[in-house]
């Protein structure tokens, strides 16, 4: 299923289906897309070396 | 000399950053245009003839007043490049998914909502003939707008049964030679009135059942009402004021269309009733190629009744309505080209 990223008019960021039935009420009601926001990644562990 | 056959033209399928930004060449397209006329360049000149004081009523000097750019049409067979681009510029709100194909998802901007308020995505314009070192015309138009689009459909063969004109304004603002190195020409992926998939409007179907082979053509057309752009602070080219921005006002969506009268027809009745509902116009070339119009909300306004070489016709100008939750209209297009007005 393709998404995108649309901002609300309040500033809300919400990943839609990207399908016209979907955006369109959106679109209607000022939502705008935006960039994808950057993934979330996961603290880096360090392996303790063996000593 | 040159012959108009001569004349390049490219501009930028990609939005420019600001009005007074030029689109980088990587975001110039170069396609053909119907339209035969280059883009003119009208400075506009005063003198003093109304000022008293000379000790006659006649003009002694000139002053540079401002650029007057006419409004310039881009006229091409309607593709899935050029209708993606004329919508995205034209309306303003636009969605972009997929990774090619490319799916634009375009509904008309609100003034409350849209980043730039009441403006819409500027784009270069870029004219030449015979760039290089003896350039008979080569410049760039830097700040240009769309301010309306005809899209033309009607029964007859070819590439000329579906047509795009785009109105397009200027600021004035402009550099020659544009430094610009246009790409080699699009090939962009037209239409014509047989790929036509979809054409339900106010709940009649007119490509299937009792009322298919009714519909002989439509015309639908956007027009964005620019407001004059000169105010304290819009600039300077060449000593001559230029505009500094496009303001849409009282935006118009038109729709009307002609269809063969039949027994039992229903769109009298559908006008006396006051019927609305929802129409829908697709035109699918290939799974990378098509357009849909959705207008969320259509009564019809007039059904006049008349002739279309020698056939009985109604002529039904249609109203388009804003639905609370879906606005007015939805253009989808679909078609293998990334970045358009982004």
């Amino acid at each position: 299923m393709e998404t995108v990223f649309m901002r609300s008019p309040d500033g809300e960021v919400k990943e839609v289906e990207a399908t016209a039935e979907a955006l369109t009420p959106r679109m209607a009601s000022g939502w705008h897309q935006v960039p994808a926001p950057p993934v979330a990644q996961k603290p880096v562990v360090v392996a303790e070396e063996e000593k | 000399m040159a012959n108009i056959s001569e004349l390049l033209n490219g501009w930028g399928f990609g939005k420019q950053t600001a009005i007074g930004t030029a689109n980088l060449v990587a975001t110039i397209w170069r396609h053909t245009n119907l339209n035969t006329k280059p883009w003119a360049k009208v400075p506009v000149n005063e003198d003093d003839r109304a000022e008293i004081g000379k000790g006659h009523e006649f003009p002694t000097q000139l002053f540079k007043s401002h650029y007057n750019m006419p409004a310039y049409e881009l006229s091409k067979y309607a593709s899935s490049e050029f209708l993606a681009w004329a919508l995205s510029f034209s309306m303003g709100n636009v969605v972009v998914s997929g990774s090619g194909p490319y799916v634009y998802t375009i509904v008309p901007a609100l003034g409350a909502t849209n980043p730039t308020g009441l403006e819409l995505p500027y784009f270069s314009f870029v004219q030449q003939i015979r760039p290089g070192g003896s350039a008979v015309l080569d410049e760039m138009l830097v700040g240009c707008a769309v301010k309306g689009w005809k899209l033309s459909i009607k029964n007859s063969p070819g590439r000329a049964s579906a047509m795009c004109a785009v109105e397009c304004v200027t600021t004035g603002q402009y550099t020659s030679p544009s430094g610009i190195t246009l790409p080699a020409i699009s090939t962009p992926h037209e239409f014509n009135a047989g790929m036509i998939s979809a054409l339900t409007f106010n709940g009649i179907n007119y490509l299937s059942g009792g009322s298919a082979k009714q519909f002989v053509s439509m015309e639908a057309s956007w027009e964005n009402n620019f407001r004059p752009g000169f105010f304290p602070g819009s600039g300077a080219q060449d000593g001559y004021q230029i505009q500094g921005r496009f303001e849409w006002g009282d935006r118009a969506f038109a729709v009307q269309f002609v269809v063969r009268v039949q027994a039992g027809s229903t769109e009298y009745a559908n006008l006396i009733n006051l019927t609305t509902g929802t129409a829908t116009f697709t035109m699918t070339r290939d799974a990378n190629n098509s357009f849909t119009m959705l207008i969320q909300k259509m009564g019809f306004n007039v059904a006049e009744l008349g002739n279309t070489d020698g056939i009985v016709t109604l002529q039904i100008t249609g109203v388009q309505l804003y639905d609370p939750t879906n606005g007015m209209v939805t253009m989808t297009v679909t078609t293998p080209l990334q970045g358009i007005c982004q």
